[in-house]
């Protein structure tokens, strides 16, 4: 292989490395999204502070395991059980708040969830301060996986998105397999009939809520050794999130997954190639989707 | 009496997916009648009734109103050309009161949708007509109520004078009496009967399953079986065939 | 539609206006012109911006209120008017008249093909696709830095006026006396035109496409042309209040199109009450209010604010005007 050849394989699976890495997160944030349509037919414009208010709280779960010099196996785990608690503890209170406008006009939906956005910054605020925060070395600690002499992979990357395979196919087992994943997807279909099955609404909706919540958290979590957890980071994710969601349909899991794909990849083809371009390219397919196919590729909701 | 056609279906077919809806209807509908279409649930009526209302477009054939093919028009141009509908589950704006429901209407009919800056309040044109038919329809004391206040058949009645306001050749009733008490009943069509006469209406199609009512009124007959017309004429001759009577009222 | 959303029982006009009817907007109007005169010239130039966002908002619940779609993109319409006067003013371009005008026909600009794609969607995918056209101008404006500034944005020097001579006074002088009454000549003007549209016919129509998109068809209103031509009447108010809010901060930048924006201004909007047509006008003053003081009290004033527009979207959907007027006599 030439030279500029082999320039371009290396830049090229730079791109895809970093782009699934990206999809990675953006897919289990946006499954966060999803899930909370599907069953509550709400559009939740929190879940960017979930994953914002995860990744402030991942930084302090890690700098408390680094201060007891947990061994650099255990981090991940960490991040994913500092999110999965965060998530216990948010999920249901701000389901609670949400039960109030259930049956209303899904713009008031809207609005309450945006309140949460205003809500939680200041709560980040107040907890950890305006300032960015970063932990520093423990990206390193994962090392790199060299496949060749200019080329490396950073391992954290691919155990991130190990992980998120993994929650992936445990999630779609969930609905698939289990009997309570069975009573979800009933429930995204048809809520009454459920009521009427004597299904327990009010338990399938909190339990819900908070997978949703934990699906922001746990991303957050997990991408903080790569990246440093800012304020805009939730505001900003959103617009992401909610480009994952059009592109891929609302309420279509495989279609977060395959929507999570086509931002990733073209967020980290664009910085490496036309940086100019960067978000403006997420917002033109975006556009293009809805104009063209306004359920989302993969989508079952009605325009 | 000579046979004025108005609205004319040619061979109208209606699949959904594999699913034949209507297969090959056709029919002429004259200038003073008042027509009932019956069939039994799932015969094709309500399609029938919604192609030829442009709320859906037929698979194939063609639909001419005076002349004019309007298969594929939207329901805004149809209802200039003169054509008009009501609906079966009732179709009303829960938050416009009476008065504003069959005043919408008459803009409608004046031409004034798109005056943006004149004074509704101050146009007489408007109001005389929302007084008029309101007249018609027994709705005069209930002009300011929001009409999500008003009893079953009062909707029903709303639903059917703001189409009448309309100012409409031929108007389609999807079921007007459908979900309204028997003492109700009659009274809805004599009002429908006799508001027709006083806006001119030139012709009534009528979706009906009350058999009472197809043969206290109409001066025609459609039957509608599995998407094919069984049987097409005045009323005597419908009751006298054994066939249909089975076919629609055994199945009621 | 649910039963317990849009509740008010609207009527196309009161048949005899009462004397009260003319009641809010002389005392509201009086009020503010008389405002600059009894508190002090911070206020008076904050009430200069609450004038700005009222016209912002008296467009946006054209759409909103009485037509029945949520934007979350009308943030893009401010920054198209700041962008213009930023651009108008660095050309030496600067009677305000000019730069309202300007501002006004680059709104259509925008309005008319941004609209043909969004009117045909409903709910929340028109939120939706607001949302991402603004953030598509957002990301325009912050990524092209020698067209636009940058994240930088781009200065806008104080407009002059076809209409009399400001050249010898100071900015505070200018906004607490000739431009404010300016300001608010056009936004009685402004609310005045608006109150036509909503009692004309049309306006009528909008309410039946809100209600019933399927019988407003039949009953023969031309739903897609109606509302492209209310989201570009908007588009032009949001433009218009665009230039004034922009006036006093001196500067255009790309986060006045970010959609936390759009956020804000549906909020005002909600504080307000979108059922009444004052809604609009006294939640912007209001909410400028609010924050001018929510911000020197306590540096978290986003919880305050989220906490806020939680209790209006649960417990008084309405808003201010919701309480104030619960009958709701002359909402149009």
């Amino acid at each position: 292989m030439s030279p500029p050849e082999a320039a371009v394989l290396i830049s090229s699976i730079n791109i895809l490395v970093s782009g699934v890495f990206n999809a990675a997160v953006l897919f289990l944030v946006s499954a966060g999204l999803q899930i909370v349509f599907g069953v509550q037919k709400i559009v939740n414009l929190a879940c960017g502070s979930f994953y914002a208010i995860g990744a402030y709280f991942g930084i302090s779960a890690l700098a408390w395991a680094l201060r007891l010099d947990l061994p650099v196996a255990l981090f991940i785990p960490v991040l994913i059980g500092s999110g999965l608690v965060l998530a216990v503890v948010l999920g249901p209170p701000v389901e609670r708040l949400l039960r109030f406008i259930y049956h209303r006009d899904e713009h008031f939906q809207l609005l309450l969830t945006f309140a949460l956005v205003l809500i939680f910054e200041d709560i980040i605020r107040i907890f950890w301060g305006a300032s960015p925060l970063q932990i520093n070395n423990v990206y390193l600690a994962f090392g790199d996986l060299r496949l060749a002499p200019d080329l490396t992979i950073p391992n954290y990357n691919l155990m991130v998105i190990a992980v998120a395979l993994a929650i992936a196919f445990g999630f779609g087992w969930f609905l698939q397999k289990t009997r309570f994943g069975k009573m979800v997807r009933a429930t995204a279909e048809n809520a009454s009939m459920c009521e009427a099955l004597c299904i327990d609404l009010r338990k399938v909706y909190v339990v819900v809520f908070t997978l949703g919540v934990a699906l922001g958290t746990v991303g957050g979590a997990l991408v903080i050794p790569a990246t440093a957890a800012s304020l805009d980071m939730g505001v900003e994710l959103i617009v992401d999130a909610f480009a994952v969601v059009i592109i891929g349909g609302l309420g279509s899991m495989p279609g977060a997954l395959l929507g999570a794909l086509v931002v990733g990849l073209t967020r980290a083809a664009a910085i490496w190639l036309y940086p100019e371009f960067e978000m403006l390219a997420i917002y033109v397919i975006v556009i293009a989707v809805l104009i063209l196919r306004p359920r989302g590729l993969l989508g079952k909701a009605a325009a | 009496m000579v046979h004025v056609s108005i609205l004319q279906a040619s061979e109208l077919k209606k699949f959904y997916g594999a699913f034949c809806a209507l297969d090959g209807v056709s029919l002429s509908i004259g200038q003073g009648e008042h027509v009932s279409i019956i069939g039994p649930n799932g015969a094709g009526k309500t399609t029938l009734v919604n192609v030829l209302t442009g709320l859906l477009s037929p698979s194939a054939g063609s639909v001419t109103f005076r002349g004019r093919d309007i298969a594929r028009l939207d329901p805004v141009r149809l209802s200039r050309l003169g054509m008009a509908r009501s609906f079966q589950l009732v179709n009303i704006f829960p938050q416009l009161s009476v008065r504003d429901t069959i005043a919408l209407a008459a803009i409608s009919t004046l031409g004034l949708g798109g005056r943006l800056l004149s004074s509704l309040q101050k146009n007489n044109a408007v109001w005389d007509i929302v007084e008029r038919v309101s007249a018609l329809f027994g709705l005069s004391s209930k002009l300011e109520q929001p009409a999500k206040n008003l009893s079953q058949g009062d909707k029903k009645l709303l639903d059917v004078a703001s189409a009448f306001a309309l100012r409409p050749e031929i108007i389609l009733l999807d079921e007007p009496t459908s979900g309204v008490s028997t003492a109700d009943k009659s009274n809805i069509m004599q009002v429908l009967v006799r508001a027709a006469k006083e806006t001119g209406i030139k012709a009534i199609i009528q979706v009906e399953h009350d058999m009472d009512i197809v043969f206290g009124y109409s001066s025609r007959i459609i039957a509608v079986h599995e998407g094919k017309i069984l049987a097409d004429g005045s009323p005597e001759a419908i009751r006298a065939r054994a066939d249909v009577m089975a076919a629609v009222v055994g199945k009621l | 539609m649910s039963v317990a959303s849009l509740d008010r029982p609207i009527t196309a006009a009161v048949r005899q206006r009462s004397p009260w009817a003319y009641a809010v907007p002389v005392l509201g109007f009086s009020f503010i012109a008389a405002f600059p005169l009894i508190a002090g010239p911070h206020y008076a130039i904050l009430m200069f911006s609450a004038m700005g966002f009222a016209i912002c908002l008296l467009g946006l619940n054209l759409v909103f209120g009485y037509t029945g779609l949520l934007s979350f993109g009308h943030a893009m319409f401010v920054a198209i008017g700041a962008y213009t006067a930023a651009y108008l003013t660095a050309a030496r371009i600067l009677h305000l008249e000019v730069i309202l005008l300007t501002a006004a026909a680059v709104a259509v600009a925008a309005a008319v093909p941004v609209g043909l794609l969004c009117i045909r969607y409903v709910r929340i995918y028109f939120s939706m696709l607001t949302l991402a056209f603004s953030m598509l101008l957002y990301s325009f404006l912050y990524k092209f830095y020698p067209i636009t500034g940058g994240d930088e944005g781009l200065r806008i020097k104080m407009p002059a006026s076809l209409l009399f001579d400001v050249s010898r006074m100071d900015t505070v002088g200018i906004l607490t006396g000739p431009f404010y009454y300016y300001v608010l000549a056009m936004l009685i003007a402004l609310t005045y035109l608006m109150w036509r549209i909503t009692a004309s016919p049309f306006g009528l129509g909008l309410r039946a496409i809100r209600d019933n998109q399927q019988k407003a068809e039949y009953l023969g209103v031309r739903i897609q042309r109606n509302r492209l031509i209310v989201f570009v009447i908007s588009g032009v108010y949001g433009a218009l209040g665009g230039v004034i809010v922009s006036i006093p901060v001196g500067l255009a930048d790309p986060s006045l199109a970010y959609w936390l924006q759009s956020g804000n201004l549906v909020f005002m909007l909600l504080l307000g009450g979108y059922t009444n047509f004052f809604g609009p006008i006294l939640g912007s003053v209001v909410f400028t209010f609010f924050q001018d003081q929510l911000m020197s009290y306590t540096e978290y004033w986003r919880l305050t604010f989220g906490i806020v527009l939680a209790v209006i979207v649960i417990f008084l959907p309405n808003g201010l005007m919701g309480v104030l007027d619960p009958r709701r006599r002359w909402s149009t």
